[in-house]
């Protein structure tokens, strides 16, 4: 790993052919692919790539990034067909073959590699995202606490970065778009799964029937495009079990259960 | 320049025999060697029911080389319904936790393996036996 000096910059030698499919709402009527040629070195990302293709060749390509270090969850894109953050992808790997670049799958296209979210967005606010306190305690009465343990249950699945790779991943939502999608649930996991919040059976209600967790098949490809470990299918799967439970025990459940957490 | 008219790319028809989820559909395609498998169980159990002639007619297919090649089949498509039976029955619970930490689904997955082929063997074990006996 470190046999490369970190502060010498490296030599561009090499050229990757980069094939981007691009989409421009005004002028296309539908996505094309453009090729580039580009010099590279070893260090450098797809998403390296992609920036200088825009500073040197093309200032009208369009893609969303931040960070560069995996951790923000922007530069999701479709990587010889894999769903992958560009930031977190390296060409050397890829080379010499051509890299093909497409916006995340089963997402409508806003322009090149820009996809919509505004869906994904609704669904993780549809499935309250915040702590709802078993009993709520005023801040002289201190903090909510928590042992390790407790902690372990849920951890993983808040470190969710929302890159949407798991949704690009899922066949499941590419046939139904208003499926809440592995993402959205691993988000609920990490609450439901929290031994300070009673919102349980409010986000329960909010994913039964077939747009809630039902139209999982368990093809399990969500966790293997996970760039962050959350195994999301593992959130969507363990709940399809609490939402058939609750299907039979809300016969016998008393009516106001539940409904305590209103806003 | 600001006119939005975002894309919707169709979803292939054949998206199920494509690479990353070829191995999701002939895991879900083991169920119906399962199916088959328990059909040909249910005909064993009707012949017995027919009586001593019907029953010795199934039998007989069951030594007919077809029959053996149709059992070896479903002997491969049954182990690896097992065993991706065990890949996915991780996912479907809630996190294991002991020590503090989590437990590989790696681990869950090969102790379920494990019990299954010993359940496997401890059943053929006990018919050999049950056979040889007197």
């Amino acid at each position: 790993m470190s046999e490369v000096p970190t502060s010498e910059i490296m030599e561009r030698t090499k050229t990757i052919e980069l094939r981007v499919l691009r989409y421009r709402p005004v002028s296309d009527h539908e996505p094309v692919f453009q090729a580039y040629q580009v010099p590279y070195s070893d260090d450098m990302s797809v998403l390296q790539v992609l920036q200088s293709v825009k500073d040197t060749q093309d200032g009208t390509l369009s893609f969303r990034w931040s960070c560069r270090m995996a951790i923000c969850g922007s530069c999701g894109m479709m990587i010889n067909g894999d769903p992958r953050l560009a930031c977190n992808t390296f060409v050397r790997d890829l080379a010499p073959n051509p890299v093909t670049v497409e916006p995340l799958r089963n997402f409508p296209i806003e322009r090149d590699l820009v996809v919509t979210v505004g869906d994904f967005v609704k669904k993780i606010e549809s499935i309250y995202p915040y702590i709802i306190p078993k009993t709520p305690k005023s801040i002289e009465a201190g903090e909510y606490l928590q042992t390790p343990a407790q902690m372990a249950a849920y951890e993983s699945f808040s470190d969710c970065i929302n890159c949407m790779l798991c949704y690009a991943a899922c066949p499941q939502f590419g046939a139904n778009p208003d499926f809440i999608g592995p993402g959205a649930m691993a988000l609920l996991q990490r609450y439901n799964g929290d031994s300070r919040d009673g919102g349980q059976q409010l986000r329960l209600d909010s994913i039964a029937g077939e747009d809630g967790v039902w139209s999982c098949t368990a093809v399990g490809v969500c966790s293997d495009a996970c760039p962050k470990q959350v195994d999301p299918a593992n959130a969507v799967n363990q709940n399809k079990t609490k939402s058939a439970l609750d299907f039979f025990l809300r016969f016998i459940r008393p009516k106001d259960q539940g409904a305590g957490a209103k806003s | 320049m600001s006119e939005r008219r975002p894309y919707v790319r169709a979803q292939p028809r054949d998206w199920w025999a494509r690479k990353p989820y070829l191995g999701y559909t002939l895991r879900e395609l083991t169920g119906v060697g399962v199916v088959v498998y328990g059909g040909i169980l249910l005909a064993g159990l009707i012949s017995l029911a027919r009586g001593p002639e019907a029953f010795e007619g199934f039998r007989s297919f069951l030594t007919s080389p077809l029959s053996l090649l149709i059992h070896l089949l479903l002997l491969a498509v049954m182990i690896w319904h097992v065993v991706t039976w065990f890949q996915t029955m991780p996912k479907t619970m809630p996190k294991l936790i002991a020590n503090g930490r989590h437990v590989p689904q790696q681990k869950l997955t090969l102790a379920g393996v494990g019990i299954a082929a010993v359940c496997s063997a401890a059943l053929i074990a006990a018919f050999l036996i049950a056979g040889a006996l007197p």
